[in-house]
């Protein structure tokens, strides 16, 4: 009887521990006649189900689609990324989201795809296909579509107070007068997410600066930082938070559970400095509104400022980056010219995103909103500068930095200077 | 020679009889085999893992490279990790200090013979049913400065910003809190409370001690070892709260309420930095285990001393 027992217990055990060395083993992967894709999950799938479906029609290797929910995303292909469950394609930012990868040495640098079809290349938007490349060497292709941020506006509102979308940033500073005049919140900001404060940040310094000075900041300069245009960006900042911009609760507002957008809908704000989906989101949460009285116009000039009125921040676009160790790099290419054929386009407008090939513009017309995509389409050619979301320009250990300072510089808990120091002892790219 | 042979054998029997028993009330270690295998594994080895994790540098690809004390030494002079060690020592205490009266007044309550009892203690202890997360969710939207309650009782929360100032913040976690784990200690309670022997409470009345004074000397002396085990519950709860802050407010506004456990997953998660949040799990992992200790010793719990010694 003991005896008994003691097999079974031994026997139990010995299984566990079999089991989890099996689970690390390296009978995963995949067979050999496949390649895995990993993508963002979410409503976007669509479009990527559809050319994975077009691509399997004709090619003997399989393209297997892997979609991970939204907000795992990021720490969930960091898990695998290095073993044998790794992906051959996957979903990313650009920049600094790849940029351990590329040090690790696990990316394909697409110099090659890339000799043997120009088009790989040639067929994107410049300001975005250069976002996914580093040290020189590309290692992206942009898939989906491009995210500018906007200035959204409530018509309504802006009718009532005698106002039009401010064109220069004392016409924005006169607005803000008049709008608190009339009680109503001038702009509606999400502070409780932290990446909608950041978006005001991105715009004032490129517009004061230009786009060379962040970039300088994030090759390692830290004298960039305290400039005396980082330091009159700040000021202007501070103007505007203090001269009651964005009322005086906007930390406790989100734009993810529908507060600050809400807030525009309502006609309680006047204004949203926001991603181009904040568009999508109206549209979906408040139908009349989106389709009556939302307006939208680009982030307003600055006299005497060095960057020029037409530059754009916010996300390039998505990409798609390759793997070394792709046992089917020939094929990879085949599927990644699909992302900038008709077929790819006409699907990523059908559902609202707007993609950066130079062949998007005859297609805008079959838009979902035709003259949003063409407003946009429009922005993105003509920018000279495009410049990638800071916390995703930076490599992730200095997103949440980076979120802390920008959230504490707005209300009060860092001055100039301690904004500065802050800035200064982010990891360096 | 046939009794000598029979005797012998009842002495057998008797032995065997002996060894039997033995083995009835004393399990072999046999079958503490299963278990110990799966705390090895899933419990010890972890922990051992995370504490050589806490002496590298790894940012989840590649290899960890031993950095020796580097982590260490940058918490030590980190003063968001001080911060959050107060933190959530703070929101720990504000935890045991509101949660503790209130789930003693309503698992006592819960725990007599009034009208509709029943049904009241039913609904009291629905929040035990819902995910921290729906809860968190929940408060979310009925805090909103704008269109949730603070907009229209405007002389109690003055703009709403709540969940964007650090007073504001604390007490809005310290509230959920409350509101989450209350029906749970109130449940442990109610138990405590109706096995105090009834004869106390006759005898009280014939004393002539009315119902405060009941409470106060009887009800109250007698629910220690269920306090004990309440506030421990707390306590460790405390160390660890996470889901809420993950949603209420992402340890904002700032690192205002970045308690030990988020700035974990923040360092781990977040920036990609497994060497700095494996060494604050550690720390975690130390500080429960000596205030648990500590609670079970100063309060006389690990003695098991009887509250009904002396009836």
């Amino acid at each position: 009887m003991k005896r008994r027992t003691f097999a079974v217990a031994l026997g139990l055990s010995l299984a566990t521990v079999g089991v989890t060395a099996c689970g690390s083993g390296s009978s995963a992967g995949g067979g050999s006649d496949t390649i895995h894709v990993l993508v963002y999950g979410d409503a976007s799938n669509k479009v990527e189900k559809q050319i994975v479906e077009t691509f399997n029609k004709t090619s003997k290797v399989k393209v297997v689609l892997d979609t991970i929910p939204g907000a795992d995303y990021q720490s969930k292909l960091n898990t695998i990324i290095n073993t044998p469950q790794a992906p051959d394609v996957f979903f990313n930012w650009g920049g600094g989201s790849i940029q351990p990868y590329v040090k690790a040495d696990l990316l394909l640098p697409l110099d090659d795809m890339i000799a043997a079809d120009p088009q790989l290349k040639s067929n994107f938007l410049p300001s975005v296909f250069n976002t996914a490349v580093i040290d020189g060497k590309a290692y992206g292709i942009p898939m989906r579509g491009t995210q500018p941020v906007l200035l959204f506006d409530n018509k309504k509102v802006l009718a009532d107070a005698g106002l039009s979308a401010p064109k220069t940033w004392d016409e924005l500073l006169n607005a803000v007068q008049v709008l608190k005049g009339k009680g109503v919140t001038p702009f509606a900001l999400g502070g409780g997410d932290q990446w909608p404060t950041l978006m005001w940040y991105e715009y004032v310094f490129d517009r004061v600066a230009g786009p060379e000075l962040f970039q300088k900041a994030l090759s390692g300069d830290k004298a960039a930082w305290e400039s005396p245009e980082s330091k009159k960006a700040l000021g202007m900042l501070k103007q505007l938070v203090d001269a009651g911009a964005f009322g005086s609760n906007y930390d406790s507002v989100k734009f993810t559970d529908g507060g600050s957008p809400a807030l525009l809908a309502k006609g309680k704000a006047a204004f949203e400095l926001m991603g181009s989906w904040a568009y999508a989101t109206q549209q979906d949460a408040n139908p009349d509104f989106a389709k009556n009285d939302l307006g939208y116009s680009s982030f307003p000039s600055v006299a005497g400022g060095k960057g020029d009125p037409a530059d754009l921040v916010g996300n390039t676009n998505n990409f798609y980056s390759v793997l070394k160790k792709t046992k089917h790099p020939k094929e990879v290419a085949e599927f990644l010219k699909l992302m900038y054929s008709d077929e790819f386009v006409n699907a990523q407008l059908a559902i609202g995103n707007l993609p950066t090939t130079t062949g998007t513009e005859q297609f805008l017309t079959s838009a979902d909103d035709p003259a949003y995509s063409e407003f946009q389409y429009d922005l993105v050619k003509a920018a000279p500068s495009f410049q990638l979301s800071w916390d995703q320009a930076y490599p992730p250990a200095a997103t949440v930095p980076i979120h802390t300072a920008v959230q504490q510089f707005f209300n009060g808990k860092l001055d100039v200077d301690g904004f500065i120091k802050a800035m200064q002892a982010l990891p360096a790219s | 020679m046939s009794a000598l042979s029979s005797g012998s054998a009842s002495v057998r029997r008797v032995r065997a009889g002996r060894r039997t028993g033995v083995g009835v009330t004393r399990p072999g270690i046999v079958w503490a085999v299963p278990a110990t295998v799966f705390f090895l594994l899933f419990a010890l080895l972890p922990l051992v893992l995370v504490a050589v994790l806490s002496f590298t540098s790894w940012d989840g690809v590649g290899s960890p490279a031993f950095n020796g004390l580097d982590n260490w030494t940058k918490l030590l002079h980190d003063p968001v990790m001080t911060q959050s060690i107060w933190l959530t020592l703070v929101l720990t205490a504000a935890g045991v200090l509101v949660q503790t009266p209130v789930s003693i007044l309503l698992g006592v309550w819960a725990a007599g013979h009034q009208r509709n009892r029943a049904v009241l203690s039913a609904v009291f202890f629905v929040p035990l049913l819902l995910s921290a997360t729906a809860i968190s969710v929940v408060w979310r939207a009925v805090l909103d400065p704008n269109f949730g309650v603070p907009s229209q009782l405007p002389w109690l929360f003055g703009d709403g910003n709540l969940m964007g100032s650090r007073s504001g913040a604390i007490a809005v976690l310290t509230f959920v809190g409350m509101w989450q784990w209350t029906p749970m200690h109130a449940l442990l309670y109610q138990g405590g409370a109706r096995a105090i022997p009834q004869v106390l409470y006759q005898a009280a009345a014939i004393d002539g001690a009315g119902k405060v004074r009941q409470f106060l000397h009887i009800t109250l002396p007698q629910l220690r070892n269920t306090m004990i085990t309440s506030v421990i519950l707390m306590l460790v709860g405390g160390l660890t709260t996470f889901d809420t802050v993950l949603i209420l407010t992402q340890g904002g506004p700032g690192t205002d309420t970045t308690n030990s456990a988020y700035y974990m997953y923040q360092q781990a998660f977040k920036s990609f930095d497994f060497g700095s949040g494996s060494a604050i799990a550690l720390v975690l992992v130390v500080v429960a285990t000596l205030i648990s200790l500590a609670v079970v010793r100063l309060s006389g719990y690990d003695r098991m001393r009887s509250t009904s010694e002396g009836l």
